[in-house]
């Protein structure tokens, strides 16, 4: 077994994030691994009952009744073996026995049959490659000008990047 | 597709900084040649804004669609981390004692009904005169490598006496900090006339002019907007004329109808133009190769680099500080270029900014 999983109850990881709440879906920014995620409203009401003193079954009956549906441990399970990946637990909690060793695939299929509300999804957030608005450039920048930097110094002698 | 895609771009933005925009009448090919100008200029939270209430953004296969709602996403994390950057910046500048204003990024971000709309790069920090250099020790000594871009009173943004700004700027709650922004004419100013100087060519821009105007309170100080400088005024009067005949923004009933109404005949044709593809390596100075001193010393490719340093008209009327009129414009092109000529014997200065 992962030496970090652990039998305690699942707990949700506060530090070093920024989170945002948009209509159905959370987005979190962990500052650390300076990762994007973005947690489907299932997803993102486990995580919210992941307080460390309530188990997965216990979960479930709280975000059933927030979500007015009943919701079963399997997709309670699910969500926590996504949220444990991506590193919003506190540690990675230890699935039961007749789930251990089961592939996310699996996992999948077994909360769907199971599923009266829709399967919680912990994704990447990959975005293209936006622009900023701002009208200088940033120290460490590619620079052929000092115009172009927001120090107005580039070092055009060697690196050519902004000062 | 019959419409340049500077006119598809001004379509797709008009109304998109209000809480329920217009409805969007594009197709799905249009949208697709359009959202990569929108990725590549900063506006493509704005532009998910007006697709997601429309049949484009419900198909997940459709990469436009979901390309403006990624990077959407993205941008309100990104806000949320630049948020603690100016909660850092503005807590050091206090600690320092340095009378700061927080301009543009995210006091104009603040016009839009929703986080992560108008992304904000460079954090934009004018201090009261002389105090630049106690300001960038300030911020140098934060562990975080922040994109601060310092201005020594408001001598690049407007004419107007920092002291005065100071006066009538609102106090904001960043975190646990105060942070001090311009008052509401004296920001819409600063953001028409630096729509103006950069040449119009980021459509965001003009977004920002129009949410400001549209979110201006019933006090709304106009004659102050517009202040004593008549060829300023006129400044201010184009760039609004400008947002309401490319993006929508509603004029009607304001002392500007008429005077905005009237734009210069090659106005609009000039932003359209910069709009076809608002990529910030195409404007001055991203696009020179090279400072002019060092053609000095080697002249080759002199010619081209001189070629890339012709400003737009928008940019060269602004910064000669003449009248937006229907005269020609190479007058002011040219003599902007003379200026700069002339600056490349002037001594060096470095700004201290980081």
């Amino acid at each position: 077994m992962d030496d970090k999983i652990r039998r305690r109850d699942p707990h949700a990881r506060s530090e070093g994030l920024v989170v945002r709440e948009l209509p159905g879906e959370v987005l979190v920014y962990d500052l650390e691994r300076h990762k994007a995620i973005c947690l489907n409203r299932t997803a993102a009401v486990v995580w919210k009952h992941c307080d460390g003193r309530t188990d997965a079954a216990g979960i479930a009956r709280r975000v059933g009744k927030e979500l007015g549906q009943t919701v079963a441990e399997d997709v309670v399970w699910l969500a926590l073996d996504q949220l444990g990946r991506d590193n919003l637990l506190r540690e990675r909690a230890a699935q039961p026995v007749e789930l251990a060793g089961m592939s996310r695939r699996e996992l999948m299929r077994r909360a769907g049959i199971a599923a009266a509300v829709a399967l919680p999804v912990v994704s990447s957030i990959v975005a293209p490659t936006a622009a900023q608005a701002s009208s200088c450039l940033p120290p460490g920048a590619a620079c052929t000008t000092g115009a172009q930097c927001c120090s107005g110094s580039c070092d055009t002698g060697g690196s050519n990047t902004c000062l | 597709m019959t419409k340049t895609r500077g006119k598809l771009v001004a379509a797709i933005l008009s109304g998109a900084w209000r809480a329920e925009p217009p409805a969007l009448t594009c197709t799905s090919e249009e949208l697709a040649a359009v959202a990569p100008l929108l990725l590549g200029s900063g506006a493509a939270p704005l532009g998910w804004w007006k697709v997601r209430a429309t049949h484009l953004s419900e198909g997940e296969d459709d990469a436009a669609a979901s390309g403006l709602r990624a990077a959407y996403r993205s941008q309100v994390l990104q806000n949320a981390v630049r948020e603690r950057e100016i909660e850092d910046v503005f807590g050091r500048l206090r600690e320092a004692g340095v009378e700061a204003l927080l301009v543009k990024g995210w006091a104009a971000a603040r016009a839009y009904p929703a986080e992560g709309l108008r992304p904000f790069g460079d954090i934009d920090v004018c201090v009261r005169p002389g105090q630049v250099a106690r300001a960038a020790a300030a911020i140098e000594q934060s562990e975080a490598r922040l994109w601060v871009d310092l201005h020594d009173g408001f001598a690049t943004l407007d004419d107007r006496d920092f002291a005065e700004l100071f006066a009538r700027a609102e106090t904001l709650r960043v975190g646990a900090t105060d942070v001090r922004v311009p008052g509401a004419e004296d920001h819409l100013r600063i953001l028409c006339v630096h729509l103006l100087k950069h040449g119009a060519w980021r459509p965001l821009w003009l977004c920002d002019v129009a949410a400001m105007l549209e979110g201006r309170g019933a006090g709304f100080d106009w004659e102050h907007l517009l202040g004593r400088n008549e060829r300023r005024a006129r400044w201010v009067t184009c760039a609004v004329g400008l947002a309401h005949k490319l993006l929508g923004a509603r004029i009607a009933n304001t002392p500007l109808a008429g005077a905005a109404g009237q734009l210069p005949r090659w106005l609009v044709p000039e932003v359209l133009k910069q709009w076809d593809a608002p990529y910030a390596t195409r404007q001055a100075p991203m696009r020179y190769r090279a400072p002019m001193r060092a053609y000095l010393r080697r002249p080759a490719g002199a010619l081209a680099d001189l070629r890339n340093r012709w400003p737009n008209p928008i940019e060269a009327t602004i910064r000669v500080g003449g009248a937006f009129n229907d005269l020609p414009r190479w007058p002011f092109q040219l003599a902007n270029c003379l200026t700069r000529a002339a600056g490349l014997f002037a001594p060096r200065r470095r700004t201290a900014s980081r």
